[in-house]
């Protein structure tokens, strides 16, 4: 088996503000690795240190101690670097109001060290990528939140980046925006391009994840793939699998019951619910072939699920 | 290097030259110094309408009329380009799009630097321009070139003193959360300096002089000659005065304008330039420290600032 490359890899990160009510310890101590080529989700409620952290990723902030590496360069001393090869969605952005979403665009791509000829094909490009192509000279000052939106996304792809980190990319988005959004994200990660999603919104956009890092208090509670992260989830809660079947349930039930940790059967149309405090994965797959199954699928918990097992209570 | 400055610089330009705020400044510039120009009108002519002082006194009350509009139009038009300068692209969000890319902290505010003194250097030159000519037309005078040429070297001082109230209103807007904060902030310096100071000057000048000396009438002093005793008590509150004004960067301005329009006694014939800013020399450089000691801390407090929201 090959090394995993992470492109994102942090060290008991730490970082305090200080001010005259005294000290936040915003990052305590957190340590998260991102592999390459995933779609990863940086979950948790507000305040619990995702902004601050994606923010010393990409040098907008500095960390009181520990250490951070994106894409092999060093946070603190090679920022600049990093900020090169990086597109961010911030939280808390703003466009040049009385500027047209082209100029915005043509401006924030110069910084970004494009040339000329590359802006001109880049900028209908993204543009269309996000939806806003017929909007490219209309002012910002005349978009909708949702539009502003999409043209921070647009500005984010502009360079092509290796990575890209997604603040609470889905905020003001409508549900049709949110679907496109999750489209192209998937679609990004087809293109080998590594995506980290920064969210508190789990049900709108954290089931188009792979892999995450739960935060809570400033400290990663838990991090890992989808599947790694169930793993311990099913040993607490159990396992659970849907079965489709074609015809004559009844007898599949009475095998389904009699199997050892099988902990409840239901039938529900023609699909069987079963859940069991063991992985029953062989026994079901040898069942399948002899009753002709439709389907067997082993169910993975959401990720608010497994936000809520981990932190041992929903957000606070 | 200087790539990136370039580029926030030349974004920053050209967005200055599509606002209101910034022509607004040029055109108020213009309109008070044409509206001034027809006071001074009534100053240079006898009621006849014939000049009563000569051409030199003509371009001496024009001038006057120069410095003392560029006295307020300059800082307005220095604290209009920095007050927002970093407050307003923190307060709407863009700071962080910017710092996002490949982007040093002081290539922004190397840029921003720039575009300030490219758009006051223009400002300043384009109303100069426009209004000297308008009043000397309006007046109806002969001007030489040498007139011309003082009338043009305002720029310089004049810049000076935008840059200082620009320098003063980017430091307040490194530090403030809100632009409307630096605002009124870098206005209330303005103020200080333009109005509030002149008043507290003469107060210490007269809580240490004491008040003027009596004189008492005398039916043979002829019409006109101040007495001996009161010439020296306003060349001690003179010197008190321009002591403490020494801080005060419109004063020195003004000081420093006004050198360039200094005549040889009675002859109506300018001093040289360099012997009239050679005794001014300290105006230029209290205007100069200005400049220097607020970008110096202006990029203290930014390079070490975080964007954390």
């Amino acid at each position: 088996m090959g090394m995993v490359e992470y492109v994102i890899e942090t060290e008991n990160l730490v970082k305090v503000f200080r001010d005259r009510s005294g000290e936040v310890r915003a990052l305590d101590g957190v340590s998260v690795k991102v592999p390459k080529g995933v779609l990863f989700g940086l979950f948790g409620p507000n305040g619990s240190g995702k902004t601050t952290l994606i923010s010393i990723l990409v040098g907008l902030q500095l960390p009181t101690s520990g250490s951070a590496r994106v894409l092999g360069f060093d946070c603190v001393r090679e920022s600049i670097e990093i900020r090169k090869r990086v597109g961010l969605l911030p939280e808390n952005y703003g466009f040049y109001e009385y500027m047209a979403a082209r100029e915005n665009l043509e401006y924030m791509g110069k910084l970004d060290g494009m040339p000329a000829q590359e802006l001109k094909r880049r900028i209908p490009e993204v543009l269309e990528l996000v939806g806003l192509r017929e909007w490219a000279n209309a002012k910002v000052k005349s978009f909708s939140r949702g539009m502003v939106q999409r043209l921070a996304l647009a500005q984010a792809l502009l360079k092509d980046p290796e990575l890209l980190i997604l603040d609470e990319p889905t905020l003001g988005l409508d549900p049709q925006g949110t679907a496109t959004f999750k489209k192209l994200v998937e679609q990004l990660v087809k293109l080998g391009k590594t995506v980290v999603i920064s969210t508190h919104l789990l049900h709108e956009i954290g089931h188009v994840c792979t892999h995450a890092a739960l935060l809570r208090r400033g400290k990663v509670v838990a991090q890992g793939s989808l599947e790694e992260l169930a793993r311990a989830y099913r040993e607490a809660r159990g396992y659970s699998y849907e079965l489709t079947v074609a015809e004559g349930a009844g007898e599949l039930l009475r095998e389904l019951k009699g199997i050892d940790g099988v902990t409840y059967v239901g039938l529900e149309n023609d699909v069987i619910k079963v859940r069991a405090s063991r992985d029953i994965g062989g026994e079901l797959s040898a069942l399948a072939a002899k009753h002709r199954m439709r389907s067997l699928v082993p169910l993975a918990p959401s990720w608010d699920e497994l936000y809520q097992f981990y932190q041992g209570g929903g957000w606070e | 290097m200087m790539e990136k400055a370039l580029i926030v610089a030349r974004k920053e330009i050209a967005e200055n030259f599509k606002s209101v705020r910034y022509w607004a400044i040029i055109g108020l510039f213009v309109l008070l110094y044409v509206a001034s120009t027809y006071a001074i009108g009534f100053a240079v002519r006898g009621f006849g309408g014939l000049p009563v002082g000569g051409r030199a006194r003509t371009v001496l009350q024009l001038s006057i009329q120069v410095v003392n509009a560029l006295t307020y139009i300059a800082p307005l038009l220095g604290i209009a380009l920095g007050f927002g300068a970093i407050a307003a692209e923190r307060e709407k969000g863009t700071i962080r799009l910017v710092l996002a890319r490949p982007i040093y902290r002081d290539d922004l505010i190397n840029g921003k630097l720039i575009a300030a003194v490219t758009l006051i250097v223009l400002a300043i030159s384009l109303s100069t321009t426009l209004a000297v000519p308008l009043a000397v037309a309006l007046q109806n005078v002969n001007v030489t070139v040498e007139d011309f040429a003082r009338l043009a070297l305002l720029v310089l001082p004049a810049t000076l003193l935008a840059l200082a109230y620009y320098a003063i209103a980017l430091f307040v807007s490194v530090n403030a959360g809100r632009s409307s904060h630096a605002l009124v902030v870098s206005l209330a310096v303005w103020i200080f300096f333009t109005f509030i100071l002149p008043v507290i000057v003469a107060f210490v000048a007269f809580q240490i002089l004491g008040p003027p000396p009596a004189i008492p009438f005398n039916a043979t002093r002829p019409l006109g000659q101040v007495p001996r005793q009161l010439q020296e008590y306003y060349s001690r509150y003179n010197q008190v005065v321009s002591t403490i004004q020494l801080v005060s960067p419109t004063a020195r301005f003004s000081s420093l304008a006004s050198a360039l329009f200094a005549l040889r006694s009675q002859s109506g014939v300018y001093e040289e330039l360099s012997t009239a800013l050679a005794r001014r020399w300290i105006d230029a450089a209290v205007l100069a420290t200005y400049i220097a000691v607020f970008l110096i801390a202006s990029y203290i407090v930014f390079l070490r600032r975080q964007e954390t929201r």
